[in-house]
């Protein structure tokens, strides 16, 4: 269990995370959401005591981290892959991390196979790429076998293999009644991962909620209806909860009314339909509307 | 949600006693440091050019010494190199630590022992014996192929003219090196560490020494640079010197300071 109370963490003028409490709880994945500066890594960094907050405090399974005299058994962390000497190897590496602990080489062994490293264990982490990084940073955080894991962008750089391999195991650790935190940026990823969903936007928690609550709060469930005879069938069904909007193409978007009912009502009518899609709001589209006044380095629409 | 109020959330007990057997202890974080310092093939050059550059001129110096009484204690044949060597140990030590923050691998080993104290002595600890090591093998090797060269050879029944001066500079090395890992602590940046360890081992003693042509104005200037760790270790390493002790106070002090500094940038500041 990590619970944040009130964190604050200031860079002389610019507040990178400001009043920020929430609770993330054993037995499910919780996905850390957020655009980029919204202090997603600060609030990361600092439950796992690099950086000291301005205000506020944060415990990871009852205390600080840093009074932690098993840190790696408790908490396994991924901060960025790159948190390796380039000039040592894999193993060497692990088992540099391994001995503060007095962990075997046996259990380094292990983590090198889980996370497929056994061909490149050997080679110095400055050669690997990407992905290769990744995977040995997220070793890194098994070494412990922790009982809390925090994985900033474990999935950045992975092949389809390996994304999906993170996302079963980061699943099996929930189940096995373990703390998980991960943050991500690919929202298809997070929504078949995590089970709740906490969203920070300029340094404040904007929602904290169970995924398919906060989908449901911050999507429209509509459906696509294609007909001949459009106009006819928007007057059918005109009602003050309903909004129909043209799609083009003889294709209409229709909110507050169920795919069913729809056809339903054309087969009374007799209106023929070509199409009748419901379409279900996505992690992505709540995150949007959520995050859309709180994206602090934002693109240029495409025209 | 129903998970929220699962049972496995109230087994986050309030103690932190480690279950496991595996917790940090000292002696492993030590070990750790160890195993990192030696993993490295930087470490290894390193050591290399100090044990082939000090042998190298420990011999020329004895061959040239031939001829003439050059009217020093032969052991000093095998102490002198330091003068060079002296940067190699400084830049070991402050790449042991400035490594580890230009590739991020400090983040991994504050968060593996949080205690930042225990990491500072740690690696303060395996460096210097890391160095003292290297320089006694150094001197060892030094000693036997030196010894058919030497036209008076070391008188080992003495230990003014022969251990001391070889001990003095054993631990003169390790503390060059301390002096390396300090101002890496303290910068943080490699260029920069290694820029304020040669400028104080190699460039400071030069700058004072130029003030000794001044007037006696200045003489307060050319004082103060028996303060220099280099002043230290000539008056500590020299057969039957009057300052030895003056001179492995002085070799201690600077990096007693600057690992003080250290301790202070290490705590105070976020990794």
């Amino acid at each position: 269990m990590i619970v944040a109370e009130n964190l604050t963490k200031r860079y002389g003028s610019t507040t990178a995370v400001d009043d920020v409490s929430f609770t993330v709880r054993p037995g499910q994945v919780t996905g850390f959401l957020g655009p980029n500066g919204a202090g997603k890594s600060t609030t990361m960094r600092m439950i796992v005591g690099l950086d000291a907050p301005s205000a506020g405090r944060v415990s990871v399974g009852g205390h600080r981290y840093t009074q932690s005299r098993s840190p790696l058994t408790e908490v396994g962390v991924l901060l960025d892959a790159k948190a390796v000497h380039t000039g040592r190897s894999a193993r060497g590496h692990l088992r540099a991390m391994a001995a503060t602990h007095g962990i075997a080489n046996t259990r380094v062994d292990e983590v090198i196979a889980l996370t497929g490293l056994e061909a490149v264990a050997g080679k110095r982490a400055g050669k690997f790429s990407l992905g290769m990084g990744q995977r040995l940073g997220i070793a890194a955080a098994l070494l412990g076998d922790p009982q809390t894991l925090i994985l900033d962008e474990p999935v950045n750089g992975l092949d389809p293999e390996g994304v999906r391999w993170v996302r079963q195991l980061v699943r099996h650790l929930a189940g096995e009644g373990r703390t998980v935190l991960l943050s991500s940026h690919l929202m298809s990823e997070m929504s078949q991962t995590a089970d709740h969903v906490i969203v920070l936007g300029r340094g404040r928690v904007i929602a904290d909620a169970p995924l398919p609550e906060l989908v449901r709060a911050w999507t429209r469930n509509e459906v696509l209806v294609r007909t001949p005879r459009a106009s006819d069938l928007a007057a059918a069904l005109g009602s003050p909860d309903v909004t129909v909007t043209d799609a083009g193409d003889g294709g209409l978007l229709v909110a507050g009314v169920s795919a069913r009912a729809i056809g339903d009502l054309a087969a009374e009518r007799g209106i023929p339909l070509h199409e009748l899609t419901p379409r279900t709001g996505s992690l992505e589209e709540a995150y949007m509307a959520l995050t859309e006044g709180a994206v602090q380095y934002k693109t240029k629409e495409i025209a | 949600m129903s998970t929220a109020t699962a049972p496995t959330a109230s087994t986050a007990s309030p103690t932190h006693a480690p279950r496991s057997p595996y917790h940090l202890t000292f002696p492993r974080v030590v070990r750790s440091e160890w195993l990192k310092l030696l993993s490295l093939r930087s470490t290894w050059w390193s050591l290399a050019i100090t044990v082939a550059l000090s042998v190298g001129i420990s011999l020329l110096m004895a061959s040239a010494l031939r001829g003439f009484d050059a009217g020093f204690a032969p052991v000093m044949v095998i102490v002198m190199p330091m003068q060079f060597t002296m940067l190699v140990a400084g830049i070991l030590g402050a790449i042991a630590i400035t490594g580890e923050y230009s590739t991020g691998m400090i983040r991994s080993t504050l968060t593996a022992e949080p205690r930042r104290g225990a990491v500072l002595v740690a690696k303060a600890l395996v460096v210097a014996v890391v160095l003292a090591v290297t320089t006694a093998i150094t001197y060892a090797i030094a000693a036997l192929a030196t010894a058919p060269i030497l036209k008076t050879a070391i008188d080992w029944s003495d230990p003014k003219t022969s251990w001391f001066p070889l001990l003095a500079g054993v631990f003169a090395m390790a503390m060059f090196a301390l002096i390396g890992l300090g101002f890496g602590f303290i910068v943080r940046n490699g260029a920069g560490a290694i820029a304020a360890t040669v400028g104080v081992l190699f460039v400071l003693p030069i700058v004072l020494s130029m003030f000794s042509f001044a007037g006696e104005g200045w003489k307060w200037i050319v004082d103060a640079s028996a303060y220099l760790p280099v002043s230290g270790a000539q008056s500590a390493t020299t057969a039957g010197g009057e300052d030895v002790l003056r001179g492995v106070a002085t070799l201690a002090a600077w990096p007693a300071a600057l690992l003080l500094g250290a301790w202070a940038s290490l705590r105070g500041r976020d990794a």
